[in-house]
């Protein structure tokens, strides 16, 4: 057991850019997990919504690969740090809950056109996924290692061509559990 | 695709969220009215990470006051209202629930969110 750091729309689906709230307000199957493992949840803030707002269209990673939005994330990741610090200076296990897929929130998978820009049009699908981290993740994963903090990290699935609920919660267990051998 | 956002959003105190044994817990009931929750610091953070926290709680809170969503608080944290008053947001009402059933009625007599009429957004 341990603290799980979640990404703001997963206990508040409002923060999500207009047309991707799954559910009301909180998406439980991943709170549910982690309340039924014992684990306690803390909510980080959206590096989108006070930067982009509410009207932000949605975006691949090198749209916010920006100085100014590296500047925003850095100073939130400061804020979260320090608060995972905290927990881990108490000998807590950290696990990152992100979003997979996403520009800033992703954990193993963020989105990726180098080519978008201009008028918002583009096919529907899912191309744009690739590998790696949101920009908002790389900075708190960077100011972590600054501070010798370890962690691991879970991703919601819902924007994968490949998501499914139960794999989405047996990853997640599979994670929590790590650490408890 | 639909959106299934409520317009409606919590901000709760920690131990409503992380209740202790016994304890109420206030996110179940929030998730099944169909609240957003946004978090306020655990108590036990020293005063500095709280502040940081509650800033940054309180920017996002005046986004979607400036779109017409609809604020509650659960729960009480200090520091909550300067942090709020920095960018020119009031305190939203506020309930300290001492049971489940308590805090279902707060929430139900709460008043429709501005944004959902400017939304349209169908019902059903």
């Amino acid at each position: 057991m341990g603290v799980a750091f979640v990404a703001h729309c997963l206990l508040n689906q409002n923060s999500k850019v207009r047309d991707g709230a799954h559910c009301p307000g909180v998406y439980s199957p991943i709170v549910d997990v982690l309340r039924a493992k014992g684990w306690r949840v803390e909510q980080m803030p959206c590096p989108e919504l006070a930067f982009a707002g509410l009207n932000r269209f949605w975006a691949v990673r090198e749209q916010y690969d920006t100085a100014a939005f590296r500047r925003h994330c850095r100073r939130l990741a400061a804020a979260v740090a320090s608060a995972i610090a905290a927990r881990a200076e108490q000998g807590e296990d950290i696990v990152l809950v992100g979003v997979e897929g996403s520009p800033s929130m992703g954990v193993t998978i963020t989105s990726s056109d180098p080519d978008r820009g201009g008028r918002p049009a583009w096919p529907e699908g899912t191309s744009e996924h690739t590998g790696g981290e949101g920009v908002f993740v790389e900075e708190l994963h960077a100011e972590l290692g600054r501070r010798g903090i370890t962690f691991r990290v879970a991703g919601e699935t819902h924007a994968l061509a490949t998501h499914d609920v139960a794999t989405e919660r047996a990853r997640l267990e599979s994670v929590l559990d790590d650490g408890d051998g | 695709m639909g959106d299934e956002r409520s317009f409606r959003v919590a901000l709760v105190a920690d131990r409503y969220v992380n209740p202790a044994p016994g304890g109420l817990d206030g996110l179940a009931v929030l998730a099944a009215a169909g609240w957003g929750v946004m978090q306020l610091p655990d108590d036990a953070y020293p005063a500095e990470v709280a502040r940081l926290l509650l800033a940054e709680v309180a920017e996002q809170v005046e986004e979607f006051s400036r779109h017409g969503y609809l604020f509650v608080l659960v729960g009480e944290r200090a520091g909550l209202g300067e942090a709020l008053a920095r960018v020119g947001a009031a305190v939203p009402p506020l309930v300290v629930p001492g049971s489940t059933g308590e805090l279902s009625e707060f929430l139900a007599a709460q008043p429709d969110p501005p944004a959902l009429a400017a939304a349209e957004k169908p019902t059903g």
